[in-house]
């Protein structure tokens, strides 16, 4: 069931527009016209189908949330975790595709082994050991089966069966025969519990749904992993487990107080930022190269200071405030380190660390969309692309699909940013527009990025580019706006962009792309957005709560192509 | 038949008993590691090893041009060309002092081998030899050796302040203490499987027993999926069945000769035979085992060496030397880093020179030079030149130029322990910390 | 939207009272703007600094009597300094250490570096006289000064020099005490010391505020400080513009005085300044009084030309030869070993006994005249900078490493 706020908010845009220089254009569009209205009647979820049980393997960002909630914030995991597979957007989806090489199982024995060794150390086997051993050098059944009997539960996610507790019982001793130390024995259970597929990847399981005969449901621990890694981005704690051995998520209240319960705690925080860091593509940022001698203030740690510029003004916006979603588009408010100081060209007078700050009036500066973390993300080692900022603006915030350039195409007149008689690259990219073979996919792209050519390609403003004034102007759905801070307002004002950000959302919780069945379920959830005012929170807890999430269609014939965990492919190397 | 493989074989004797069973040599057993393995069938270790040379050197005779692996050689790097492919450069990575006072000669190089800059000889670290040493050598007869050749007793070798491990400088007396009194012959050595790789190929077993449950619970994609993960625990599985056999027996090894009698000291013409000497000798020692960690330092930080003739040492010559206004540099001082080269040089040659299976003993390496400052005059600590030599058994990529574009130093260090199968995921302090791996380099 | 009232306020304080500068973009320096200063005010790191001297002796006859000699070569010069024959160059190193050694110890024992007051002046330390050599700086004490004529208020007799561009009344002590040392010479170690900077020891700021227009502005504060933070640089070590530095805490590393831009050239009125400096993790200070500076300022916001004034004699000998007084990290009186081995080792590397620097420079300080002993006590110095554009804030900060440097 939805939650109504039934709050009006007033659209901090109002306040930006009032405060704006007549030298950016304002929207024609009234400015209350697509806020919600709280006397609306509550939308109601529709039935759906769902999808097939997944089988998902635990991201980087998980696993190490999994480990810390487990055993602590501090455990050392010393494996190493290869990229991510991108899969319709967002490496969440890619959980779903991604197989486990040699390679990363290598990485996980190393991790396994390690936490395990911590685990049982001394310093740490009274807190984390839940027994004592009569003898140290001896095997002492009953505390290692106490052992097998905390820890299976909870790395499993699930009840354990009696064989597999009696394997890793049996695992622990033939250790401690061979090594002589009791310990030792229960660290190389451990250690094989956390390399198990049980642990590493969530299978799901479902169980004859008593309601509808002949169809499925997911069974209790299964949908407290969903719940739980959608809304902490990590194992379901002990709470959680109970509930769902207790059968409470089972019904609407159960399931709606553990998901209130999860929303509240500080772990929620966490899984928006993986949500954005997902969404945004942060996870190939540190691949990023500028050229030293053209962009001198950029360096690795600008590059890591722009990445968590952006998640903590979303984590501020969203999450703590919670605003409307539209806001961040538009936002002045932000947060600098001294690094990210000399690319901004603003100052910052904490010397290590973070302090709050604000893009000032009139700087073109308004909304993520001007921070570093997309402008240099989206542009090129020596010079900025309006293109590729396009692109991302089209992909990542409106989830409008760009087809691949066709391969005959000759870049080397966008290339030559020192082209005097082209000096910028609105003029250059001129070809984009007019040539048939173009056009087409052009047509959307560099109308949206020319206009934030007044940011090069590390992101710091200029007025000119080769001596030359800057034409900022552009359009988006057929309204004209001028600028970085006009292309926020443009995406603020978007119907698209409420809608794309509800698609990945449930994407990225999902594992999955919509079914076509499902129309109707995400049009449920756009409308429980808008009229919650687009916050955030609101609609994670809309999808937690629904029962369209665990709704469960079993495959008849799957045709999906295998992929394996491979390399996050490039942003390539177009205009 | 029983299918044949590893497991079945070792099966009969992992009674626990000590063993020295040589296997049959046989194509299907070889997997990625193929080339780890020797003629005889056998694990060949991987040896680590820093080679020091003091007062820097001149930028614009070292530094290449280019980055990547069509890197022209500079003139000082020109004397490596033979070995070209054996060496990744690293120009430009910095020790970081964020406000720490640079004791000259000192901070640089031991920020460098700790990650933690400090204003004087108290480390607040091990050195990266200490660690590395510490995960590969115990059981080993030396966990390590050090030399100086050039005639001063110093070293960078650093397990806490205070506690520096002492280095050899006379080449007659490293070779009584590696092949005098107590060194054994490597062929004669019995061998005793470790328990604990044992104890991993039973967890592993018990692991991989729910493979038929899993496959019946899950759809036909996914059924593919945790296939590739069961045969990835196979592979581990392979690997841990490997280490339990003997190490390499030394074939070509004979046992050295005692050096001659050399001078000693300063003069440049003694160092560099000292310097071959002993790199000869530590070549023989990797080789059959005695020990796996050797430290290298060709002259000090505050680099002693002179030429014939004249009493005016390097070190002395980088603040005293006038700028060449033809040449841009110290013409003196410019001479002498193209010597450390040389000697470079020479060090490479003797680990090449011994051949261990199918290639040499310098493929079995990971070598790690560098100087203590980039620019002495000023000792500078950014820019320190760092060469990595050796493949370390085909753990690491070389042959290639790499720009560190003011990363901290600390990025060369955390790739090497981690190619030495250490299982670190960062390393230094503060604006030294890092987690990055240096992806060119480790395979 | 206040998630953090207290670091904002923090913040709002900080740049109320800072002095902070916005710098548009240019992108080429074709663009010029009447003002890059939009709102009078700017702040300015210093990224080059070294001694405003001369061409090169040999180039100039400043030094018809030769080049000054450090006790090495003093000792080699002597008859018994000579190699014997059959010498063998180590023992002969080592006799000219010792006789280094000797030549560095006054008579009544002292090590003449730690002490140059128990030596005597050195007629192998050489000053410039040759006669009509140009040298780099500004007139300081506003008229063209010769030894046999009436000295400006509160100055002594001295010789000025012209000017590199042939303006008269240079005051340029400095350059006569150190011009015949090699290792001032441009190819020799004493003045790349700007390479220090680079390294984050030391570092220095400046602030305008009311700059009207860059071509005239009558009434411009102008502050000169040591920076807390080190400089910041790229990756291919060019110090970076609009960084953010503060400045440093202590009262006497800081200070403002009031200045005028007239036809594009900026003075200001003279004020006592102070900076850090560091040999050898020895902890030093730059004093230079009576400073003032003459700078252009160039269309892209930056500023070039002569910070000068006089440095008190005892303190020069300090922190360009002695050591003395010289502080650990921690503030504590630094090793005496560390002083003297960094002292005297300089002192055989760079040519030149202590004591001839020492005795020489009193002779030819023109500054500060102690009314009771007819003596001045500071000389003209003068210094060629070039500042570019930083933000510059007053907040207390902290290295990340500090507690590695107090040990």
């Amino acid at each position: 069931m939805s939650n109504m706020s039934g709050q009006i908010r007033k659209p901090s845009a109002a306040r930006n527009t009032l405060g704006r220089l007549a030298a950016c254009a304002v929207l024609s569009m009234p400015l209350m016209g697509s806020v919600a209205v709280a006397q609306e009647t509550s939308p109601t979820e529709p039935q759906s189908a769902g999808g097939p049980p997944e089988v998902r393997r635990l991201t980087e960002s998980q696993y190490r949330a999994t480990v810390a909630d487990i055993f602590g914030p501090d455990m050392p995991i010393v494996g190493r975790f290869e990229h991510g597979l991108r899969a319709e957007g967002l490496l969440a989806v890619g959980t779903s595709q991604a197989g486990i090489s040699t390679f990363s199982f290598e990485q996980y024995d190393a991790s396994a082994r390690g936490i395990a060794a911590e685990v049982v150390s001394e310093k740490r086997r009274d807190q984390l050991v839940p027994c004592k051993p009569h003898a140290e050098n001896s095997f002492d059944a009953a505390c290692a089966k106490q052992f097998v009997e905390h820890y299976g539960p909870i790395l499993f996610r699930r009840p354990l069966t009696g064989e597999e507790i009696k394997r890793y019982v049996r695992t622990a001793q033939a250790a401690q025969q061979r090594l002589g130390n009791f310990y030792q024995g229960l660290q190389f259970a451990l250690a094989g519990m956390l390399v198990s597929p049980d642990f590493l990847v969530r299978i799901e399981q479902v169980v004859p749904d008593p309601k509808h005969k002949g169809q499925f449901r997911l069974d209790p621990y299964a949908k407290a992993t969903r719940l739980s890694y959608f809304l902490t981005n990590s194992t379901p704690d002990a709470e959680l487990l109970r509930a769902a051995g207790a059968g409470e998520l089972d019904t609407d209240a159960g399931l709606a107080h553990q998901a209130d319960r999860l929303i509240a705690s500080p772990h929620f925080e966490r899984a928006v930022r993986a949500f954005f860091e997902d969404m945004l593509e942060f996870d190939t940022f540190n691949e990023l190269a500028k050229d030293p001698v053209i962009y001198p203030a950029f360096n690795s740690t600008v590059a890591l200071d722009a990445q968590e510029q952006t998640l903590r003004t979303i984590v501020a916006d969203l999450v703590t405030q919670p605003g409307d979603y539209r806001d961040l588009f538009t936002t002045r408010d932000t947060y600098l380190t001294r690094a990210l100081g000399a690319v901004y060209r603003l100052p910052v007078a904490t010397r290590n660390g973070w302090e709050k700050s604000q893009y000032p009036a009139n700087s073109g500066r308004e909304g993520i969309l001007t921070n570093i973390s997309f402008l240099a993300f989206y542009s090129h080692p020596g010079r900025s692309s309006s293109t590729l900022r396009g692109k991302a603006i089209r992909q990542v915030f409106l989830c409008q699909q760009i087809p691949d350039p066709p391969n005959n195409v000759d870049f080397s007149v966008v290339q030559d940013s020192s082209n005097t008689k082209m000096p910028t690259a609105r003029i250059r990219l001129e070809a984009h527009r007019t040539s048939p073979a173009c056009a087409g996919c052009h047509r959307l792209m560099d109308p949206l990025g020319l206009t934030m050519e007044n940011f090069d390609g590390v992101g710091t403003f200029r007025a000119q580019e080769n001596g030359a004034p800057i034409d900022a102007s552009g359009t988006l759905d057929g309204h004209e706006f001028q600028g970085g801070d006009g292309l926020g307002q443009a995406i603020h004002d978007s119907p698209q962009t409420p809608r794309c950000l509800v698609d990945k959302m449930y994407r990225s919780a999902s594992g999955r792309k919509a079914t076509p069945d499902e129309r109707a379920y995400v049009d449920y959830l756009n409308q429980t957005f808008k009229a919650d005012g687009y916050r955030v929170p609101d609609l994670m807890r809309a999808i937690a709560v629904s029962r369209s999430f665990y709704a469960i269609s079993m495959p008849s014939v799957s045709a999906n192509t295998l992929q394996h965990a491979a390399v996050h492919t490039s942003n390539g190397d177009r205009s | 038949m029983k299918k044949l493989n590893r497991r079945s074989v070792l099966k009969g004797v992992l009674g626990g008993a000590g063993i020295g069973v040589a296997l049959p040599f046989l194509d299907m057993f070889l997997n990625n590691n193929g080339r780890a393995l020797a003629a005889t069938g056998q694990r060949i270790p991987v040896r680590f090893g820093t080679w020091v040379w003091g007062c820097g050197f001149v930028p614009e005779r070292w530094v290449p041009s280019s980055t990547g692996a069509d890197y022209a050689l500079p003139p000082d790097l020109e004397v490596l060309a033979p070995h070209k492919k054996d060496i990744a450069i690293f120009s430009g990575y910095d020790v970081k002092l964020d406000g720490v006072a640079n004791k000259p000669h000192i901070t640089g190089c031991l920020g460098l081998r700790t990650g933690i800059p400090v204003p004087n000889e108290s480390v607040r670290a091990p050195t990266i030899d200490v660690i590395i040493g510490d995960a590969i050598s115990p059981g080993t007869r030396f966990s390590s050796i050090e030399v100086s050749t050039s005639g001063i007793d110093r070293s960078y070798s650093f397990r806490a302040a205070g506690s520096a491990n002492p280095s050899e400088v006379s080449p007659i007396k490293l070779y009584q203490r590696i092949f005098g009194e107590g060194f054994q012959d490597p062929n004669a050595a019995t061998f005793t499987p470790d328990p604990h790789t044992m104890v991993r190929q039973s967890v592993l077993s018990a692991v991989a027993e729910d493979r038929q449950r899993l496959m019946r619970t899950v759809g036909a994609e996914d059924r593919r999926r945790l296939e590739e993960y069961f045969t990835s625990i196979r592979h581990l599985e392979d690997q841990l069945a490997l280490q339990l056999q003997p190490p390499a027996r030394v074939e070509n090894f004979t046992k050295p000769d005692a050096p001659p009698t050399t001078t000693m000291d300063s003069e440049i013409g003694n160092v560099m035979v000292t310097h071959k000497l002993m790199a000869g000798l530590l070549a023989k020692a990797l080789q059959c085992n005695q020990t796996k960690v050797v430290n290298v330092l060709l002259w000090d930080t505050t680099s002693n060496v002179r030429r014939a003739g004249s009493s005016t040492t390097h070190h002395t010559l980088t603040h005293e030397e006038p700028v060449n206004p033809a040449l841009g540099y110290q013409e003196n001082v410019g001479w002498f880093a193209g010597q450390s080269m040389v000697a470079y040089k020479d060090f490479l040659d003797a680990l090449a020179a011994i051949p261990e299976g199918d290639g040499t003993l310098l493929d079995n390496c990971l070598i790690f030079a560098h100087s203590d400052c980039s620019i002495a005059k000023a000792h500078a600590v950014e820019g320190i030149p760092m060469i990595v030599a050796g493949r370390a058994g085909g753990r690491v990529r070389t042959g290639f130029h790499l720009a560190g574009r003011a990363d901290p130093a600390t990025r060369v260090g955390l790739t090497l322990q981690q190619a030495m199968g250490l299982q670190v995921a960062k390393w230094g302090v503060q604006s030294m910390e890092t987690n990055r791996t240096i992806t060119e380099l480790l395979v | 939207m206040d998630g953090n009232p207290a670091m904002r306020q923090l913040v709002l304080c900080a740049l109320a009272s800072a002095i902070a500068a916005f710098v548009p973009t240019l992108a080429t320096a074709a663009d010029t703007l009447a003002n890059p200063f939009p709102n009078g005010e700017a702040g300015f790191i210093v990224s080059k600094i070294a001694y405003a001297l001369s061409k090169d002796a040999k180039d100039t006859g400043a030094c018809p009597d030769g080049m000054t000699q450090g006790n090495i070569e003093i000792y080699s010069e002597s008859a018994e300094g000579k190699k014997h024959d059959g010498e063998s160059d180590q023992d002969y190193s080592r006799r000219q250490v010792q006789g280094f050694q000797t030549l560095s110890t006054a008579p009544n024992g002292q090590n003449l570096c730690m002490n140059p007051e128990a030596g005597s002046p050195d007629p192998h330390y050489k000053v410039v006289t040759g006669k009509n050599i140009p040298a780099d700086g500004i007139d300081l004490d506003g008229q063209d000064s010769h030894i046999g004529g009436k000295p400006a208020a509160n100055t002594c007799a001295h010789d000025d020099f012209r000017g590199l561009n042939g303006e008269k009344g240079v005051d340029n002590q400095f350059f006569r005490l150190v011009g015949c040392s090699k290792s001032y010479q441009s190819t020799g170690q004493s003045n790349t010391y700007e390479i220090a900077m680079y390294t984050g020891e030391w570092a220095i700021l400046i602030t305008l505020k009311g700059v009207k227009d860059l071509k005239n502005s009558p009434n411009v504060e102008v502050g000169i400080y040591a920076s807390a933070d080190p400089i910041q640089l790229s990756p291919t070590r060019e110090a970076l513009t609009n960084a953010t530095y503060a400045i440093d805490q202590d009262p006497r590393f800081r200070a403002t005085t009031h200045g005028r831009i007239v036809n594009g050239v900026l003075t200001t009125d003279p004020v006592d300044v102070r900076f850090h400096w560091v040999v050898n993790s020895i902890h030093l200070e730059r004093p230079l009084k009576e400073a003032r500076l003459h700078m252009t300022v160039a269309p892209d916001g930056s500023l070039e030309g002569i910070l000068a004034g006089y440095t008190p004699v005892e303190e020069l000998y300090d922190f360009a030869y002695g050591f003395r007084n010289g502080k650990d990290g921690a503030g504590k009186p630094a090793n005496l070993r560390l002083i003297s081995g960094s002292a005297n080792g300089q002192a055989r590397v760079l040519d030149h006994t202590c004591n001839g620097a020492y005795f020489a420079m009193k002779q030819l300080a023109d500054g500060d005249r102690d009314p009771k002993t007819g003596q001045c006590t500071s000389i003209s110095t003068q210094y060629r900078i070039k500042a570019i554009p930083a933000f510059v804030v007053d907040v207390v900060t902290h290295s990340g490493n500090e507690t590695l440097d107090k040990q």
